[in-house]
């Protein structure tokens, strides 16, 4: 039986703002996040939606390695939209066929804001994630290995919440 | 003695990791939709894993033969995962990047702006390939505001992380502003309805009736002559021996009028937003 481990601890140093406060019963890890605003433009990011970004991109991530461990659609339904959806549907469903499933544990992020729009409408975010991921074929680990990658990300606002329009994966930045 | 232990064994881990490495060989990085031809050194059967965005594939295969990966599986952008398990499983992995610009993703702001307004209309362009992944490599978005026949802008700027962006002001006529952005062939066009401004100078007149007094405006424009929309109100005030009287009215066809009650001397006065009108003093019936 996994555990997950609560981390609720926030702390702000610098332009470096880290909070922890979500985390889903599927993941054993509490995902940590480094978000960085300080080179954002042409619009500031306030405070508080910088909160809320941070509260949501970190459920995206929740919700996806809960679906494409559970083999579950459900968990994508809200934090995702548009090709992030789509792909990541895909994935569930052709991992569902072929028997497969992906574990992401021991999450670390760090988040660069490079773009917000004059408007606020559409957010771009560069991360840099670290994460153990294991490759399961029936339920048996194939692949495991500590992988750092680079993530380009676009959110957009919702009616109650930001949400991950685009989630693609890049050599570097 | 002991280095030299140390070096063997760090130098033949070395060897096998990258022994093992070869015994895939996939492209460093591939484009979304094109073929990838995959060498997987070895003999008899192994399973062979494609894992990556939007695919999780598995079946047979014939170790020692080269494979090749359909366009169609390779839409996605992002990196692709290569398991083969024979014995021992084996990995690679390459990256798959976005085709050449297809689509432009134009947000535009706002729908509805008054007239010569700074820093009032934002845009952003973000280019996708065909198959939705955004570019990232710097394209050259161009541009265009134009109301009727005349151009307010025409500037080209370089994505940047996939985005490029403008801020300008509202021209000074109201009307439709034709906005787009360009690359090459593709383009995508929005719509910016211009409208008039605040009331800039309100003129009432008015004249006696059986009823008492009628007032009305003149045409109602903003500052760049522009006229005002029907609806916005426009209030008027009767001021008739200490007793206030006050109407609020719309502005139809670009006049604003209103009956008021007021048989003796009066003061009538007329505002729409921060504007004051030209007080007309009455005289008694």
């Amino acid at each position: 039986m996994r555990r997950f481990r609560f981390n609720s601890s926030a702390s702000l140093l610098a332009l470096v703002l880290v909070v922890g406060t979500h985390v889903s019963a599927v993941t054993d890890d509490a995902i940590k996040i480094q978000f960085d605003t300080a080179k954002t433009g042409p619009r500031a990011v306030e405070p508080l939606t910088q909160k809320s970004i941070l509260r949501d991109y970190r459920g995206a991530w929740n919700s996806m390695a809960a679906a494409l461990e559970s083999n579950s659609l459900d968990p994508l339904a809200g934090p995702f939209i548009g090709e992030a959806r789509k792909w990541l549907g895909e994935s569930v469903s052709s991992q569902q066929k072929s028997g497969l499933s992906r574990r992401y544990a021991d999450q670390n992020h760090r988040v660069q804001a490079v773009f917000y729009a004059p408007e606020g409408d559409v957010i771009e975010l560069h991360d840099t994630a670290e994460y153990q991921l294991q490759i399961l074929d029936q339920g048996k680990v194939i692949h495991e290995e500590r992988v750092t990658a680079h993530y380009v990300v676009l959110m957009t606002p919702s009616a109650d919440r930001w949400t991950v329009r685009l989630l693609q994966s890049v050599p570097q930045f | 003695m002991q280095s030299f232990l140390h070096c063997g064994v760090v130098c033949l881990a070395l060897f096998l990791a990258q022994a093992r490495a070869q015994d895939i060989t996939a492209p460093k990085s591939a484009v979304a939709g094109e073929q990838v031809s995959l060498s997987i050194a070895g003999s008899g059967k192994g399973t062979f894993y494609l894992i990556g965005p939007g695919i999780s594939n598995k079946h047979e295969i014939n170790l020692g033969e080269e494979m090749k990966l359909r366009g169609d599986v390779l839409r996605t952008a992002g990196d692709y995962q290569v398991i083969v398990c024979g014995d021992p499983c084996k990995s690679a992995t390459f990256y798959v990047m976005p085709a050449k610009p297809f689509s432009i993703s134009f947000l535009v702001h706002p729908s509805r702006v008054p007239v010569s307004q700074s820093d009032a209309v934002s845009g952003v362009a973000l280019p996708f390939d065909q198959f939705h992944n955004l570019v990232l490599a710097p394209v050259p978005i161009n541009f265009q505001l134009a109301a009727g026949k005349a151009s307010l802008l025409n500037k080209t700027e370089m994505t940047q992380s996939g985005a490029a962006w403008f801020r300008t002001a509202s021209s000074k006529s109201a009307g439709a502003l034709q906005v787009t952005a360009a690359f090459q062939d593709i383009s995508a066009k929005r719509v910016v309805q211009q409208v008039a401004s605040e009331p800039c100078n309100l003129r009432l007149t008015g004249q006696r009736n059986a009823k008492g007094i009628l007032v009305q405006t003149e045409p109602v424009h903003d500052c760049s002559g522009n006229p005002v929309p029907d609806g916005t109100i426009v209030s008027f005030t009767a001021n008739a021996g200490g007793v206030k009287s006050t109407v609020d009215a719309p502005i139809k066809k670009g006049l604003a009028s209103a009956q008021m009650d007021a048989n003796g001397a009066a003061v009538i006065s007329g505002a729409s937003g921060v504007v004051m009108g030209n007080e007309l003093r009455m005289g008694a019936k």
